[in-house]
């Protein structure tokens, strides 16, 4: 049999439209297309053969094996709808016995709902059963016995027989597909949700960087180019190295927003041994000036001598973090730096043995429906604050990170008009 | 004459720059540190030539720039974005709002007053004539 011949004799096609509903939606339909076109191929074959009766004792014993090795519920129905023969797939993916569905119309497995569409296109169908072009992005729904829809992608051939034009419907239940697919959609909104906090987080850090540049790099050219006033050969040589490392400093700038849009950073941890009191006054030192002009008393309470085995740089960066926000959110009162050993509770084999650093704030503490938000990257808890209080909104996610690095934690109590406490817990080792 | 330049910038350090700059060179110039006062002034003193930060508390500088151009007597005073909103894509977006220059900071002070003097030139053909 040559292919002109059995295309025109099974007439195979895929019509998405008889079971209704109908969406905008891709899918794989090219396998399972030339599933039903192989299937409408070997049927029209069989009806090739059944030209005597022995040969038709076969074909249909061919027929019902082909029916049943398909991987789809097989439904062939007559021109007034009824179903003339299914496959026991059918019977799995509809619920039905099959002596409750042959010989009744083929809208029971259709949603109520679509009935009066589905038979409208039916009869649409054996009017015309020519190959039509199959639409794209046709969602269809099947009904189960019980009641339950569920989702169907169906191809359809039509027959021709001694007993009238019969067409084949090959139904496949696609629940699970759906579902991967409402799935992978959810994570692409994620990530894309994750991609644009990313590149507002890049451009905020782009412009919280060149704004002091600004000034450092403007100054010194102005005084560069004398408008001031002469400049001695001393201040002019040294005030060139003053420009020549403020625009290396923006250069590096650059460069690392660049690399961060390409890298997604990993934190180096080189471990060694810090005092705790050393730690904790470098970083007095990096904001006492911020809080002298806001008059906050700075406070600090460290024992002599503990030391604590972690990553200094890092260390310095979450402590940096957090005595910054307390200045910043702090009007008047002080910030308290303390330094604590903990012990994990006698007789317990869980809880922590540690040290912890807590920075205490007498500023504006954060609202019980702000707190779960706090340590998300890239957000001020009050956008309208952004101005006044400055920053990225960076410095708690960071420093929730390389505390988790370093094998610790932050937690923190605040009370909105009293203050914050945050506290830094690390492992003694 | 020399013209006259309205400033909107909440930086002070960068205020105090540019005023700085064009003082030097000879021109008046007037301050606000926000979107409104920038607007208030604009109407007020109608100037030669408007620079405008675009991080500005409560009225960013887009809508300074919108709020302007809604303005008969100042709708045609030519306004400036001297931003460090700095990412790729900044300059083309604002220039494309309707800003009629773009300088990124930080600034260059060598080249700054030379720019506003080609933005005036090209608003204002006949100036200094």
């Amino acid at each position: 049999m040559r292919l002109r011949d059995w295309e025109l004799l099974a007439g195979s096609n895929t019509v998405h439209g008889l079971f209704g509903m109908i969406w905008p939606h891709s899918i794989e339909i090219g396998a399972f297309a030339a599933v039903a076109i192989l299937a409408a191929v070997l049927i029209a074959a069989v009806s090739l053969f059944a030209k005597s009766a022995a040969g038709r004792r076969r074909a249909d014993e061919k027929f019902r094996g082909l029916l049943e090795s398909a991987p789809d519920a097989m439904v062939i129905v007559n021109s007034a709808g009824e179903i003339v023969l299914i496959n026991s797939q059918t019977e799995k993916v509809f619920g039905y016995p099959r002596r409750e569905l042959l010989g009744k119309n083929m809208d029971i497995l259709v949603p109520h709902r679509f009935r009066d569409l589905h038979s409208r296109h039916r009869n649409g169908y054996f009017t015309e059963p020519r190959v039509r072009a199959m639409g794209v992005g046709l969602e269809l729904f099947g009904v189960r016995k019980n009641g339950d829809e569920f989702p169907v992608e169906i191809s359809l051939s039509p027959l021709t027989t001694e007993e009238g034009v019969l067409v084949s419907s090959s139904i496949r239940d696609i629940t699970d597909r759906k579902r991967f697919e409402t799935a992978l959609r959810e994570k692409n909104l994620e990530l894309e949700n994750a991609n644009r906090a990313k590149d507002t987080f890049l451009a905020s850090m782009s412009h919280e960087l060149r704004t002091p540049l600004n000034a450092i790099l403007g100054f010194t050219s102005t005084l560069l180019m004398k408008l001031p006033g002469p400049l001695t050969p001393d201040q002019e040589k040294q005030l060139q190295t003053v420009r020549s490392s403020g625009r290396h400093l923006l250069s590096i700038i650059n460069d690392l927003l660049d690399l961060a849009r390409i890298e997604s950073g990993r934190v180096e941890i080189s471990e060694e041994e810090v005092h705790c009191g050393d730690a904790v006054a470098a970083v007095v030192d990096f904001i006492r000036i911020a809080a002298e002009e806001k008059g906050i008393t700075v406070v600090v309470d460290v024992p002599d001598e503990i030391v604590v085995r972690t990553d200094a740089r890092a260390l310095h960066q979450i402590l940096l973090n957090l005595a910054n926000n307390a200045v910043k959110f702090t009007a008047a009162g002080s910030v308290t730096f303390r330094v604590r050993t903990t012990e994990r509770p006698e007789g317990r084999v869980t809880g922590f043995s540690g040290i912890e650093f807590s920075v205490i704030d007498t500023g504006i503490g954060i609202r019980p429906e702000d707190q779960t938000r706090i340590f998300q990257a890239f957000s001020q808890v009050d956008s309208s604050h952004k101005r006044s209080y400055g920053g990225a909104g960076l410095g708690l996610h960071v420093s929730r990170r390389l505390a988790e690095i370093l094998g610790g934690s932050i937690t923190f109590d605040s009370e909105v008009g009293k203050g914050s406490t945050f506290r830094l817990t690390l492992p003694r080792r | 004459m020399s013209a006259r330049i309205l400033i909107i910038e909440d930086n002070e350090a960068a205020m105090d720059l540019m005023v700085y700059l064009l003082h030097t060179s000879g021109y008046r110039t007037f301050s606000a540190e926000n979107g409104a006062e920038g607007l208030r002034l604009a109407k007020q003193e109608l100037p030669d030539l408007i620079v405008c930060d675009i991080n500005l508390p409560e009225m960013d500088g887009l809508e300074v720039l919108w709020l302007l151009k809604e303005n008969s007597g100042a709708r045609s005073i030519p306004i400036v974005a001297v931003t460090a909103l700095a990412m790729v894509g900044d300059r083309e977006r604002l220039l494309r709002a309707g800003f009629d220059g773009y300088i990124s900071k930080p600034i260059d002070p060598e080249i700054f007053v030379a720019q506003m003097e080609a933005l005036l030139r090209s608003a204002r053909p006949n100036f200094g004539k």
